[in-house]
């Protein structure tokens, strides 16, 4: 995603001349607070709903597989399938790929969090035995 | 149940009320208002026809004998996509209210900054239902 390398730097008139801070604020011109890249084009949003429009044809297609179709693929795939469009999502239309590196950490916790309560719930519902 | 193929319609629409989201914002963040006004209440609207797939959805089940109390499927069926249902009908008020904003003039390239956050909550309650709609839909 975002590289760290890339943190637009400001000046702190308190600092030093030729000190570089990371301001949380503070965004160079142009962009949004908390932003470090300009935000994708239209055409570039266009093409990412393209790619969801697939992933999307590709989910529901997945559903119309045979019951014969092993079950534990089956969910894999629908799950792969779900992941890459949630992240697609976070990603491009979200905006956590062009924002500072910390709100892409804080989102990485809250939802690695979701997963593990939601997990500890389908345990204690006996989901995985 | 299910009837996956129009639920499989509503999500799609669900998920391409993201892209006129961001394409809302673009058009704010370039100054042009008229493009803002019409992608942010398309937005609107496609959240408004996600809702109005979701009522039918629901009066379909009832009809069917599942409801709230009808077990523990129908009580997490119901509120967990109903809270998903809540939280897009405010998103749908929170949209209405920048269009009118924008109407009356009060909203400018400036405010960009609002619009991103409302498109953050909005894009959020995408992502979740991409989560429902993969484990409560497609997952039996």
């Amino acid at each position: 995603m975002t590289d760290d390398s890339t943190v637009a730097t400001i000046e702190d008139p308190a600092l030093p001349a030729g000190t570089e801070t990371h301001d949380t604020h503070a965004s160079a011109p142009g962009l949004l607070p908390g932003e470090l890249r300009p935000h994708p084009s239209p055409f570039q949003y266009v093409m990412v709903a393209v790619i969801l429009c697939v992933i999307t044809a590709l989910e529901v297609g997945t559903y119309y597989l045979p019951d014969s179709f092993p079950r534990a693929l089956y969910i894999t795939i629908l799950l792969v399938l779900a992941i890459t469009k949630f992240v697609t999502v976070v990603a491009w239309f979200m905006h956590l790929r062009t924002d500072r590196p910390i709100f892409r950490r804080f989102f990485v916790v809250g939802a690695v969090g979701a997963v593990l309560l939601y997990s500890i719930i389908l345990a204690t519902l006996h989901v995985f035995e | 149940v299910y009837n996956i193929p129009f639920t499989s319609v509503t999500s799609f629409i669900l998920l391409m009320s993201s892209l006129t989201m961001v394409l809302a914002l673009a058009a704010i963040q370039r100054g042009d208002h008229r493009r803002f006004r019409i992608w942010l209440i398309a937005t609107g609207l496609f959240g408004a026809i996600f809702i109005a797939g979701q009522i039918y959805e629901f009066t379909e089940f009832y009809r069917e004998g599942l409801a709230l109390k009808t077990s523990v499927f129908g009580s997490s069926f119901f509120v967990l996509t109903g809270l998903h249902g809540a939280h897009v009908t405010v998103g749908i008020i929170w949209l209405l209210t920048l269009w009118g904003m924008s109407m009356q003039g009060r909203l400018g390239t400036a405010d960009a900054e609002r619009i991103e956050i409302a498109g953050l909550y909005w894009h959020f309650v995408d992502i979740v239902w991409i989560v429902i709609f993969t484990v409560i839909y497609l997952i039996p």
